[in-house]
């Protein structure tokens, strides 16, 4: 599913080789499946990243309902932005392989403009006529 | 287990569902939001049945994979966290459990409350925390 593909890619596509390895790891790097970065797990304030920062997109590792490892490792597409009652920032992720849903922290160094794109997608193409707010 | 794909790119089918019952799955034409109490008929405009509470969009924790398997026992109120849009540029509702953090994308219905959707989709950018005056210059 290419709906929800926002082109942010500026890096070479490279073959990726993701480890299957079962545990999901907490250091290093890995590389983008969607635009190639090769991505530090530690973020820029000691917290785990699970996409990139470049493209938002990530990968389909852990089984958000069992708990553990996925098999699926499928590609997940940025669909949404959440926001929390503490004002924290979730980037809402979809599996492009399998459609499971998952949600993570965005990072101070995601790319603000596809936060930005994803935030007034909604907006730009609303399911009723906006005027209906004029009077509220 | 991954779900397989579907034919027409990975888009499910609408199934009926009845997914805001009581646990039990007892039938009935309507239901009791357990957000704000509104005795909601089942029948929805514009889908095959409606599966979020029209006037707060709250929802019920009653699906676990695919929608209508009916195979969770969670049963937590699902509280609306989210909008995205489909390529067609229909509205998607993200649901999250507040009982176990499931995550679910659900269709909006034609009768749903105007000013809730509205106000979810703007939280984003009410925020501040996006540059929208740089987002509007480009
Ligand atoms: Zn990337
Ligand atoms: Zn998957
Ligand atoms: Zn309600
Ligand atoms: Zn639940």
């Amino acid at each position: 599913m290419s709906d929800h593909d926002l082109d942010g890619s500026r890096h070479r596509r490279t073959s990726t080789d993701p480890a299957r390895t079962g545990a999901i790891p907490r250091a290093g790097t890995f590389e983008c499946l969607r635009c190639g970065l090769t991505v530090t797990r530690l973020g820029p304030d000691g917290d785990v990243r699970n996409h990139c920062p470049s493209c938002l997109h990530s990968q389909h590792v852990e089984d958000h309902v069992r708990g553990g490892p996925a098999e699926c490792r499928g590609r997940m597409s940025p669909i949404a932005i959440a926001v929390l009652r503490n004002d924290d920032w979730m980037v809402i992720h979809r599996c492009t392989r399998c459609d499971e849903l998952t949600s993570s922290p965005v990072c101070r160094d995601d790319n603000q403009l596809i936060l930005m794109r994803m935030a007034v997608r909604p907006l730009a193409q609303p399911p009723f006529p906006l005027e209906v707010f004029a009077d509220l | 287990m991954p779900r397989r794909r579907t034919p027409d790119g990975g888009r499910r089918p609408q199934r009926r569902k009845s997914v805001l019952h009581g646990p039990g799955g007892e039938g009935g034409d309507a239901f009791r939001c357990v957000g704000c109490r509104l005795e909601v008929p089942l029948a929805a405009p514009g889908t095959a049945h409606r599966n979020h509470c029209p006037h707060c969009l709250t929802s019920r924790h009653v699906d676990r994979r695919v929608p209508g398997d009916r195979a969770a026992d969670c049963g937590g109120r699902m509280a609306a966290l989210s909008m995205t849009v489909r390529s067609n540029g229909e509205w998607l509702l993200i649901h999250q459990c507040v009982t176990c953090g499931e995550l679910s994308a659900n269709r909006i219905a034609g009768d749903d409350n105007a000013l809730a959707l509205m106000r979810l989709a703007m939280r984003p950018l009410a925020d501040g925390k996006l540059p929208v005056r740089a987002l509007l210059t480009l």
